[in-house]
């Protein structure tokens, strides 16, 4: 718990929070308030709360093909939403549903979730392997960036001084794409040992779009590039699952914690990458 | 700082401190059905309902629920609360009794806004609860029975 809580404001713009974040004492954005309610900290801080920043939309536009989901939106009002299970046959909804439990959902923000990585995030290996880009207001303008480029270390400067406003997600065409997510975790609720999410596009019977993404490796989910690209332009097989399987078990960068071994997370790995590909595969069978 | 919020039913305004929890708020304005557990969002004893959704007080601040609807147990008398009640005590779905504030909250919460859940449905509710003492099992029973007496069938057809 945040001990030394001196104030708490409720700014009615962006400018204005950003200005009170712009202050000399240590200052923090809250919306759902589960991770800060969770930081164990005795230094004074002051809070500002984003939730009435008007940032709470879900809109599913389908003229230009994308859902936007605004940074304040509860997790279970997305797992909810008719607009979020009309994504690739439910896998945002259902991938979501995932996190935590009821509570926790619907108190935790789509925006707290990118704002503070944890290493353990589902949400980032969910969105990374659909095409998502994050709106954030820097400056006195709204701008975005590609969900996957938002932690590079460049980029953590301007993210410190900007408030996320929410996420547009590129409705993929239904039919020849599929994702899945898979978790492993000690309980239902806990926190994720590690999590992977993969979508595939598949024209003809071979992959002609690939991502993946792993996290909790014990680090902040990743995509693995090398994968993706050897993945493209294959026949979808079950001896692909498992030769990919294998592959991203060696390529993935991993490493032991208090949770799991490094070895142990390698065969996780290897085991969870064949099983979605597997299933994408079947899945994709059964749409065509 | 002032914080102002309707409380099971009644608005209210408090004085509190601006990282003061809402738990701790509630606990020292009578509401003693909101139990201090795990104080880390694990094991929902603190539950209450914001708005009519199921969250833990314990990682709410109390500044966040400014403006909001707060239902703590205390402040539950409906016939859907007399029946959850009512079930639990018939199904022995209540042993030492710390958790139960806490179950009442989230299967009122699942009853409300699903009134014929599934098993799965119904577990997947409890997810953020622990008991230590039933297993469970005697919890989503009462629940089953309460969906069924309200008019639901606790199959999960829709």
């Amino acid at each position: 718990m945040l001990r030394n809580v001196k104030d708490y404001h409720y700014p009615g713009s962006l400018d204005e929070a950003l200005s009170l974040d712009n202050r000399e004492s240590r200052s923090f954005f809250i919306a759902g308030g589960t991770a800060l309610a969770l930081s164990d900290s005795s230094r004074p801080v002051e809070l500002i709360d984003v939730s009435r920043l008007g940032l709470n939309d879900l809109e599913l536009d389908r003229e230009n093909g994308n859902l936007k989901i605004g940074a304040s939106t509860r997790i279970q009002r997305v797992v909810e939403s008719g607009a979020a299970r009309s994504v690739l046959g439910g896998f945002l909804s259902e991938s979501l549903e995932e996190i935590g439990s009821y509570p926790i959902r619907n108190a935790g923000t789509l925006g707290g979730s990118l704002v503070r990585p944890f290493p353990w995030s589902d949400i980032i290996p969910i969105l990374s392997v659909l095409e998502t880009e994050v709106f954030y207001y820097h400056e006195g303008n709204e701008k975005t960036r590609e969900l996957s480029r938002l932690y590079e270390s460049d980029f953590r400067s301007t993210l410190n001084s900007s408030i996320i406003e929410g996420v547009s997600i590129s409705l993929p065409e239904e039919g020849n794409t599929a994702a899945k997510f898979m978790k492993f975790s000690r309980s239902e609720f806990d926190v994720a040992s590690l999590n992977l999410a993969c979508r595939l596009t598949v024209e003809g019977g071979y992959i002609s779009k690939a991502k993946l993404s792993i996290g909790a490796r014990p680090m902040t989910g990743e995509r693995i590039p090398a994968l993706e690209d050897n993945l493209v332009g294959k026949k979808l097989t079950e001896e692909l699952a498992k030769k990919s399987g294998k592959e991203a078990g060696e390529s993935a960068e991993l490493r032991g914690d208090e949770k799991l071994g490094q070895e142990y997370r390698e065969q996780l790995v290897k085991k969870m990458t064949e099983e979605a590909i597997t299933e994408i595969m079947k899945e994709v069978a059964n749409e065509s | 700082m002032k914080v102002e919020f309707e409380l099971n039913g009644k608005e209210q305004k408090f004085d509190v401190k601006p990282g003061e929890v809402l738990l701790d708020l509630l606990r020292d304005n009578g509401c003693k059905s909101v139990k201090r557990g795990c104080e880390t969002g694990d094991c929902g004893a603190c539950m209450v309902l914001v708005n009519g959704r199921a969250m833990t007080s314990c990682t709410l601040f109390a500044a966040q629920v400014d403006g909001k609807e707060i239902r703590t147990v205390e402040g539950m008398e409906d016939n859907l609360t007399d029946q959850l009640k009512q079930f639990m005590l018939e199904a022995g779905a209540v042993q030492c009794g710390f958790c139960t504030p806490g179950v009442l909250i989230s299967a009122y919460s699942l009853l409300t806004h699903n009134k014929n859940p599934s098993e799965e449905e119904i577990k997947a509710a409890l997810d953020g609860n622990l008991c230590r003492c039933t297993g469970y099992v005697k919890q989503i029973d009462a629940i089953k029975e309460t969906a069924d007496s309200i008019g639901g069938s606790s199959d999960g057809k829709k």
